[in-house]
């Protein structure tokens, strides 16, 4: 036996009671901090990173502070990235706390090989890459390195952890703590988009001016739908013969594309003109080229729609009907003649201003109609029910995005969310997984457009200033904004 | 001497026509079922700034909660050099027709080079490589941007934007008491143009082409005989107008001649 045996270098009593008083030391002289743990959600093995990451339990427990020179004066950095605080600090905490208190509630998984989605890796001490909600600042730090062995074995044990902590340096992390304070503060952190719902919309209406013109325009028809029309191009109608300005039709023409093609989806007629003997000829102007058109005409479509209410909180253009002839009913008796040979119901589009109905296009202007239709226009978007809550999980209907409530502001009617899988489409319905809150979207804005966003994000005001400025007569291959 | 005033805010709109081709890159991350579980727009900032706008403007709780938000782009114009590859002569000009019929005389453009700098701060390898691989294959070595760069005359100019250099910088080793830092670094070249001052030209745009034709060579005693008239078809058509042209012959017997102060024959 190489050491005395009548010397102890610390028996189990006396460690005992050094853990006792360091921990009484800790409880009296420490700061109440909540120790976050990671939990991981992907890992790439190759490149040896924790891709995503989620921090969803806290235990508090007591710290003492133990060195606080990272706050020094020049923490705060004006980099190339905008200011990066460097604050960072020393916290000693207790061996036997953690590993009573937290590590047995943490425990799962041992091994980073076999961890499954959100598993911890392993929890007999605290790792690195864990967080600290430290209370004072109310600043979230992440442990970078855990110090076992100092001081180096008194009585022949380690009684304390000194974790050395920076501040942690947010990406899309998923953080709900349960805890207001941390939440409420970090909602504030990261990158959020921005939904607009819908709120109490009114519904437009409209009525059918006049109808029976003889010669005029029934339908246009897009014979060749050219191509290079990056925007819509203006149709110039050819004179009615009976040569008063009233008597010239007008159309609009729609684009649409597919991929880096642009051509002319339909036209629509703003006036259908009259006293036309003959279908008349369409000319189309710039951007693009080689479109054509030719129309028909009808003695007993209708002429014009007026909008007598535009309504308002549309989100996309509403669904026009317009009565069939045959329901139509005639004279002062408003007896209906029922359905005749060669009877067709006129078909339109609504154009919005902004969420208001600005404008109604006829597409078909029908035929048959001898007395005055109605025109039913469908409502604007819902209302929606209910109050997300913080960090609650919501899906779009259609698209199918998910994303992290940030804040939600009824008032306004704005939904913060962040860590998005994709876009949310105006017109769907955003469901919150727990709050079953339910609201119809207004727009979108994947820029960081919150009241508190930081102000690095500047890729909205680049490509506001480059519209002006830039020509791309094809289309930008770093795609749309 | 060089006190003539004008502004054509060119390198301004280099720096915005650069900035916007990354204003618009996404990275993700996925599940182990392969499932995104994030898309993240990837903020852009021209990196030098105010420090005090900065501070108060990112910094608006004085303790923030985290260090940075991460991943992010910055840009910044680092140098201008002049490029003699793309000399033209000094003292040759071009004529433009700026908003109404006014002719403007202008120089031609010195050609300049200006170098940008766009850097990528990242949390992780994976981001990187995401944002860098959204980039490079656009540059072959360069891509062309056609920016308005005098929108007085609209002058719009091919800009070659030229990828000169990659480097990066992953700051992993050391002791624990260090962070990582993942930093790619793309160096750009924009071929841009610097105009001078635009003049009004004392010429107008030629509307109307007079000749008059005499029968004898002592212009003191000729009186004009014939006169060409040329004008466009219409009249008030635009440079760039697909137009004709009116041509009138006439035939004098009255014994004058044309003042071209007064505009009429006297």
């Amino acid at each position: 036996m190489p050491l005395n045996p009548f010397f102890l270098h610390g028996s189990p009593d006396e460690q005992r009671l050094v853990q006792s008083l360091i921990d009484e030391h800790l409880q009296m002289f420490g700061q109440e901090i909540h120790y976050i743990p990671r939990k991981l959600i992907t890992t790439d093995d190759v490149l040896g990173e924790v891709q995503s990451s989620k921090f969803n339990d806290n235990f508090a427990m007591e710290a003492y502070l133990n060195n606080y020179e990272g706050y020094a004066k020049g923490s705060d950095i004006m980099t190339k990235f905008g200011i990066n605080l460097q604050n960072e600090l020393t916290l000693t905490i207790s061996r036997e706390r953690y590993e009573d208190l937290i590590a047995p509630f943490i425990f799962n998984s041992t091994n980073l090989q076999g961890a499954e989605d959100g598993d911890v890796v392993f929890s007999t001490r605290p790792k690195e890459g864990d967080l600290i909600w430290f209370p004072l600042g109310e600043r979230l730090f992440e442990i970078k390195h855990v110090e076992f062995e100092n001081p180096f074995y008194q009585l022949g044990k380690n009684y304390i952890y000194e974790l050395q902590c920076e501040l942690f340096r947010l990406e899309d992390e998923i953080i709900d703590t349960n805890i207001p304070a941390i939440d409420e503060r970090l909602s504030e952190e990261g990158y959020i988009t921005t939904v607009t719902v819908a709120g109490i919309g009114s519904t437009s209406t409209a009525v059918v001016d006049g109808f029976a013109l003889t010669g005029a325009l029934q339908e246009v028809f897009v014979n060749d739908d050219g191509y290079g029309y990056t925007s819509a191009p203006i149709v110039t109608v050819s004179r009615s013969p009976a040569g008063v300005t009233s008597a010239l039709g007008a159309v609009v023409a729609f684009t649409t594309s597919i991929g880096n093609l642009q051509a002319v989806d339909f036209v629509a007629i703003g006036n259908p003109g009259f006293a036309y003997t003959e279908p008349p000829s369409f000319t189309f102007g710039g951007p693009g080229a080689g479109a054509a058109a030719t129309a028909s005409l009808t003695n007993s479509g209708i002429t014009s729609i007026r909008i007598t209410q535009p309504g308002f909180n549309y989100a996309s253009p509403p669904t026009i009907t317009i009565q069939h002839p045959s329901e139509v009913g005639i004279g002062t008796t408003g007896a209906v003649v029922g359905i005749k040979t060669g009877q067709v119901q006129a078909t339109a589009r609504g154009v919005l201003q902004g969420d208001v109905l600005k404008n109604i296009l006829i597409l078909n202007a029908g035929s048959g109609y001898e007395g005055t239709p109605t025109v039913t226009i469908s409502g604007p978007l819902n209302a929606g029910v209910g109050t997300y809550f913080g960090n609650e999980r919501v899906v779009g209907s259609i698209s199918g995005t998910e994303g992290y409530v940030k804040k939600w502001d009824l008032t306004n009617r704005k939904l913060q969310i962040s860590i998005n899988t994709g876009a949310f489409l105006p017109g769907e319905f955003i469901t919150g997984t727990a709050s079953s809150a339910r609201y119809q979207v207004f727009s979108y804005s994947d820029t960081d457009t919150a009241p508190y966003a930081d102000d690095y994000f500047s890729n909205d005001e680049i490509e506001a200033e480059a519209d002006d400025l830039l020509d791309f007569s094809e289309t930008n291959p770093f795609g749309t904004f | 001497m060089l006190g003539t005033y004008f502004y054509h805010e060119v390198l301004r709109k280099t720096v915005v026509a650069f900035g916007t081709l990354f204003n618009d890159i996404h990275i993700q991350h996925e599940d182990r079922q392969g499932g995104v579980i994030s898309d993240t727009k990837v903020p852009l900032a021209y990196g030098p700034r105010s420090k005090f706008l900065a501070k108060i403007r990112q910094q608006q709780e004085l303790a923030k909660a985290v260090a940075i938000t991460l991943p992010r782009m910055s840009f910044e114009m680092t140098g201008l050099e002049y490029d003699s590859s793309r000399k033209t002569s000094v003292t040759r000009t071009f004529k433009a027709v700026d908003d109404g019929d006014n002719v403007k005389k202008v120089f031609l453009p010195v050609p300049y080079n200006v170098r940008f700098e766009l850097n990528i701060l990242c949390k992780l390898n994976e981001d990187a490589l995401q944002i860098v691989e959204q980039i490079l294959p656009f540059f072959q070595p360069s891509f062309n941007v056609t920016i308005d760069l005098i929108d007085s005359i609209g002058e719009k100019r091919d800009i070659p934007v030229v990828l000169e250099n990659i480097s990066f910088t992953d700051e992993y080793e050391g002791d624990f008491s260090t962070r990582r830092v993942l930093t790619y670094t793309l160096n750009f070249t924009a071929k841009t143009y610097l105009f001078g001052p635009i003049a009004e030209s004392t010429d107008g745009l030629i509307r109307k082409v007079q000749i008059d034709y005499y029968a004898d060579t002592d212009r003191q005693t000729a009186k004009r005989e014939m006169r060409y008239t040329v004008t466009p078809d219409p009249s008030n058509a635009d440079p760039e107008d697909d137009f004709g042209f009116n041509e009138v012959t006439e035939m004098f017997g009255d014994a004058k001649t044309y003042s071209p102060t007064r505009q009429q024959d006297v």
